[in-house]
């Protein structure tokens, strides 16, 4: 019984770390219709660009945390300028493919220009652990999901009332009818993609104060996209929800499962969910159906 | 004409030029006047296990060519190396080892066991021999024409096993052990060992975990560990899911209070500054001295690093490889030394100069190394360390490993 | 295609050759001649080049039909090849059949797998299929590292060299004929699918799979069947990987190289017969390259520390990203113009 609080606690904190890279997804989905496989490497590079300003330069937290931030802006934009506007009309198999690209040329680059492959970032929270009954969470996962929350919160009101956050939903509908309306259409793109960077440079940072900074957490940007697919690609509210559940069904899974069959069972868990999903719910819970027509 | 068709056409020609030279130019990069000795090295400088890879290939390389200049090669016969970067691929190590073999070399080394495996089919056909700087138990059972350098992970499981039996113990059942091990070789070693060995020492496994390299929370297999209250955690991985490990250890409140250990793929400066003070206490096992101790090799070895690679300095990998070099100059020397070097070949090499080796002290950076009949690992023993106010202490000399009777079909 | 200039059809099968006019035919036993006496001239080192090349496009020829012909976009196609090693590693060391049985089977294997997997295109399409591949290979490499019974576990498996009949293929020049032979046979295969009915309706289905259907196309029939094909292909090049390196481990197939081959087939050009050709060519004589050229850098300049282990990466992400802005047709697309340019000279302009 204790253990299934312990299990049920750590997968939705886990989870809710999930969510956090999810939401970066969900944006430029939302926004542009493009499915950013380059999130891992985003957040790796916002991490070790982290890493670079506190620990090697020395500057103090508040100005690298703001130096971090213009750093994701930067990037987002880049990537926009020169990699995605080029593109703007082609199938999507060339945009998902550039994002391939990218991915590549972030690992490289993290490489080049950081050549250690494992670092720590500086202790952000307190580091005494909080216990809840029987339970015990450590305070950053507790950090990492309140901020995650409080980033849903702005986005989604972003998103339904600001004006750029309306653009950007009717961008991604039709951007023929948006560009009729007068709105420029690849500014649009642009502040999307810089969202989205710096969505993955705080969850970047979030996830290297609890693991330290490796190339693992590519990894787990590909977990995330298994709490994007179940929450559905274009809905906050899916990607905060269906966040935990994975964490939980790893957890649960993972902790009743492992003694019955093989030792391992939880990291194949978030992929057999997508599998599953395919099959019962393609558009996930909370996704738009998007009915086709010819 | 049009100048930009020119160019494009010189280009386009120029390309297919170089295509068809580059299998003609390579052909006949071989051998000089003088008879050199030639061994070749599998090196992983870049791809994803860079970060080993390259202070191992600049300790080896540093080490040829500190053999080559200072010590006027071996036996007085200058070494060549022929090295090429397998980027820790298993097709390219493939094609690697072809080239060394067809290259005539006498004798290879790779860095990890994952690029050995991929060698290891092509060798043993040709009876090329070789050696693994970090190997793996199938690569040396049955044994073959690879060798390993080191003790491998399940060696690392028993020696320590031995010394936690001998000096921490105090019960008078058997101890119990969890295990939590990566989900590769790296892991696999240590279970196969504790499969093979565990009864007859005495140890009661009582949990046996697996976890990923890139783990962030491994809250939920120690909740299941903890309930079974073990008396030791071993855990044979890399350092950040190890640091991962013993964070969570701490938060779960299971240590201090049992033994953490682990082996050596993980127990490297980087723990310590990833898992911060938590790692205090923590045991581990390391097949080589650290930086700084008084060994004969440290000071040759401190200045080469010092020049021509300052970076590498303190990591334990390089230390690894210099040593790897000092026991290949040995090889050979001992295989001139009995055929003479106009009759070398791979298999007088190996005859000659792998199982001749005996106590041959690699300058004190490891155990020495001996070759027995039916066991293809050259140093046979490891030291245990321990990490004492943040830093990595050597708490005994060196353990020997016990053969283990693995069974590998 | 582009003819020469005065070159008239008279009958279908003229229409439909491959190769045409007699300097096709000339041409094409020239390659034949240089490809057969190869092993003449080239090295141990290069012929094992050339056999990874030829794996490489038998798997990246299948990904092709599936995701060039019929626009199923598959990112997890290292794990089918690596089901077809598996299946060929294990039929010849631990059952002791016979190479060609492990041949067929791996492929056969490799594409029910693929079936399987490739149900899911039948509900969703674009970015949740590739999601849904990338799962696949994760489960796939996942249930190879854990069925140790089977397949070894960690530990791998070794593999007995092919052979068939007292044929044993163990020096570089024998597989070279092997691979080289099933190569050829492999290209003819895919050139000739896109020109019969089940690639045309790939072709459809690729297009606008809504408008197939209601010309009477049958979804379920034909996507399954481009991804038996693509996964068949898969299978076949695992097998002979598997035979080639002699030992298998799951840690070989990565994501990293699932990409790679999406790379290929972008480079080479999505949806023809010699994309596949061109780019597996370009991607791994670009690796063969940066293997050759770091020690050279090594010894001659000093290098940042990072310069090695990130150059690889990087160059391949850009040439990705660069193909796909300047020329998204692919290197097949460059050569019919430079075949059309030439035929034209000196008026092509």
């Amino acid at each position: 019984m204790a253990e299934l609080l312990q299990f049920v606690i750590t997968g939705i904190t886990v989870g809710m770390v999930y969510a956090l890279i999810a939401l970066g997804f969900v944006l430029i989905w939302k926004s542009s219709g493009v499915a950013n496989l380059a999130l891992g490497q985003l957040v790796l590079i916002s991490s070790w660009f982290t890493y670079g300003v506190l620990v090697q330069a020395g500057l103090p937290l508040w100005i690298g945390f703001l130096l971090v931030i213009l750093f994701a802006l930067a990037m987002g934009w880049i990537i926009e300028r020169f990699v995605l506007r080029p593109l703007i009309a082609q199938p999507i198999l060339s945009l998902i493919t550039v994002t391939l690209g990218i991915a590549f040329f972030i690992e490289g680059a993290v490489s080049f220009i950081w050549p250690k492959s494992v670092a720590a970032l500086p202790n952000f929270f307190p580091q005494e652990t909080i216990h809840i009954g029987t339970a015990v969470v450590s305070q950053e996962y507790l950090w990492a999901a309140a901020i995650s929350l409080a980033l849903f919160g702005l986005l989604s009101l972003f998103f339904k009332y600001h004006k750029m956050g309306v653009a950007m939903r009717a961008t991604a509908d039709d951007q023929m009818a948006v560009q009729a309306c007068g709105i420029p259409v690849t500014r649009i793109f642009s502040w999307s993609w810089m969202f989205a960077c710096t969505l993955a440079a705080i969850g970047g940072i979030l996830m290297s104060s609890i693991g330290g900074i490796t190339f693992g957490l590519v990894e787990t940007g590909l977990k995330s996209f298994s709490v994007v697919i179940l929450g559905g690609l274009d809905s906050f509210l899916g990607a905060i929800i269906a966040g935990p559940i994975i964490g939980l069904a790893e957890n649960l899974g993972g902790g009743y499962l492992t003694p019955l069959t093989w030792s391992g069972i939880k990291e194949v868990i978030p992929f057999i969910i997508i599998i599953i999903v395919m099959f019962l719910k393609p558009y996930g819970l909370f996704g738009e159906v998007r009915i086709e027509r010819i | 004409m049009n100048w930009r068709k020119l160019l494009v056409l010189a280009g386009v020609v120029s390309l297919a030029l170089i295509i068809t030279m580059i299998p003609l130019l390579s052909a006949g990069c071989a051998g000089s006047a003088e008879q050199p000795v030639k061994v070749g090295f599998s090196i992983c400088y870049t791809g994803p296990a860079a970060e080993k890879g390259r202070p191992m290939g600049d300790g080896k390389l540093d080490c040829m060519k500190y053999i080559n200049e200072e010590l006027g090669g071996v036996a007085g016969h200058q070494v060549e190396v022929i090295w090429r970067d397998n980027q820790y691929d298993a097709a390219k190590a493939a094609t690697i080892i072809n080239e060394l073999i067809s290259s005539e070399c006498l004798l290879f080394t790779t860095n990890s066991s994952k690029m050995m495996m991929a060698s290891a089919e092509t060798a043993n056909r040709a009876e090329f021999p070789g050696f693994a700087v970090f190997s793996a138990p199938v690569l040396t059972n049955p044994p073959q024409h690879i060798y390993a350098q080191m003790p491998d992970y399940g060696d690392d499981w028993a020696a320590f096993a031995k010394y936690y039996l001998d000096n921490i113990w105090q019960g008078t059942e058997k101890p119990k052990m969890a295990l939590h091990l990566l989900n590769n070789t790296t892991g696999s070693g240590a279970r196969d060992a504790a499969n093979a060995l565990a009864d007859e020492m005495g140890i009661e496994i009582v949990a046996d975990e697996e976890h990923t390299a890139t783990t962030i929370s491994e809250i939920e297999s120690l909740t299941r560990i903890k309930a079974e209250n073990p008396d030791i955690l071993y855990i044979s991985s890399t350092p950040q899911p190890t640091s991962i490990i013993v964070k969570n250890a701490v938060e779960l409140g299971m240590y201090p209070g049992m033994t953490i250990a682990c082996g050596h793929a993980s127990f490297t400066s980087v723990l310590v500054e990833l898992a911060g003070t938590d790692a205090e206490d923590v045991y581990g096992v390391f097949p080589t001295v650290n930086w700084g101790d008084d060994v004969p090799a440290m000071a040759k070895m401190t200045e080469y690093c010092q020049e021509y690679h300052p970076d590498d300095f303190g990591n334990m990998d390089y230390i690894t490889c210099w040593a790897e070099g000092l026991i290949v100059a040995e090889i050979l020397r001992l295989a001139i030394d009995n055929v003479g070097v106009d009759n070398l070949t791979p298999q007088a090499v190996e005859e000659y100069g792998f199982k001749k080796l005996n106590n041959f002290d690699v300058g004190g950076l490891h155990g020495p190394v001996t070759y027995t009949p039916g066991d293809n690992r050259l140093s046979k023993s490891v030291r245990i360390f321990q990490v004492q106010n943040g830093e990595i202490v050597a708490i005994t000399g060196w353990v020997e490993a016990p053969l283990i009777p693995y069974k590998f079909d | 295609m582009d003819l020469p200039a005065g070159t008239r059809n008279y009958t279908y099968a003229q229409d439909m050759a491959i190769f045409r006019t007699r300097t096709h035919w000339v041409l094409l036993a020239v390659l034949f001649v240089f490809l057969f006496t190869a092993p003449l001239y080239w090295g141990n080192y290069w012929l094992g080049v050339a056999n990874l090349i030829g794996i490489t496009i038998i798997a990246a020829t299948g990904l092709n039909i599936l995701t060039g012909y019929c626009g199923q976009l598959s990112i997890g196609h290292a794990g089918f090849i690596a089901v077809g090693a598996y299946t060929s590693a294990v039929l010849t060391n631990r059952f002791e059949l016979p190479f060609l049985v492990g041949l067929i089977s791996a492929g056969l294997i490799a594409g029910l797998i693929g079936m399987i997997f490739g149900i899911p295109s039948l509900r969703v399409k674009g970015f949740y299929l590739a999601i849904s591949t990338i799962a696949a290979q994760f489960i796939i490499i996942w249930v190879l590292n854990h069925w140790t019974s089977v397949t070894g576990g960690f530990n791998g498996i070794s593999v007995p060299p092919a052979s068939i009949g007292s044929i044993v293929f163990i020096s570089q020049t024998s597989y070279f004929y092997l691979v080289m032979i099933i190569t050829v046979l492999v290209i003819f295969l895919a050139k000739n699918l896109a020109r019969m009915r089940p690639g045309r309706a790939f072709v459809a289905v690729r297009d606008n799979d809504l408008a197939a259907e209601v010309m009477g196309i049958n979804l379920f029939r034909y996507k399954l069947l481009a991804f038996f094909i693509g996964c068949f292909l898969a299978g076949i090049a695992g097998s002979l990987l598997a035979h080639w390196i002699g030992f298998m481990n799951a840690e070989n197939f990565t994501l990293i190289d699932s990409v790679l081959y999406i790379g290929m087939i972008i480079i080479g050009g999505l949806g023809t017969a010699a994309g596949p050709i061109f780019g597996a060519l370009f991607i791994r004589l670009l690796q063969q390259g940066i293997t050759l050229i770091a020690p050279v850098l090594e010894n001659t300049f000093t290098l940042p520390a990072g310069f090695t282990t990130g150059i690889g990466p990087m160059v391949f992400g850009l040439a990705i990203i660069l193909f796909l802005i300047l020329e998204p047709r692919g290197l097949a697309h460059r050569w019919q113009l430079f075949k059309a340019a030439y035929r034209l000279w000196p008026f092509s302009y």
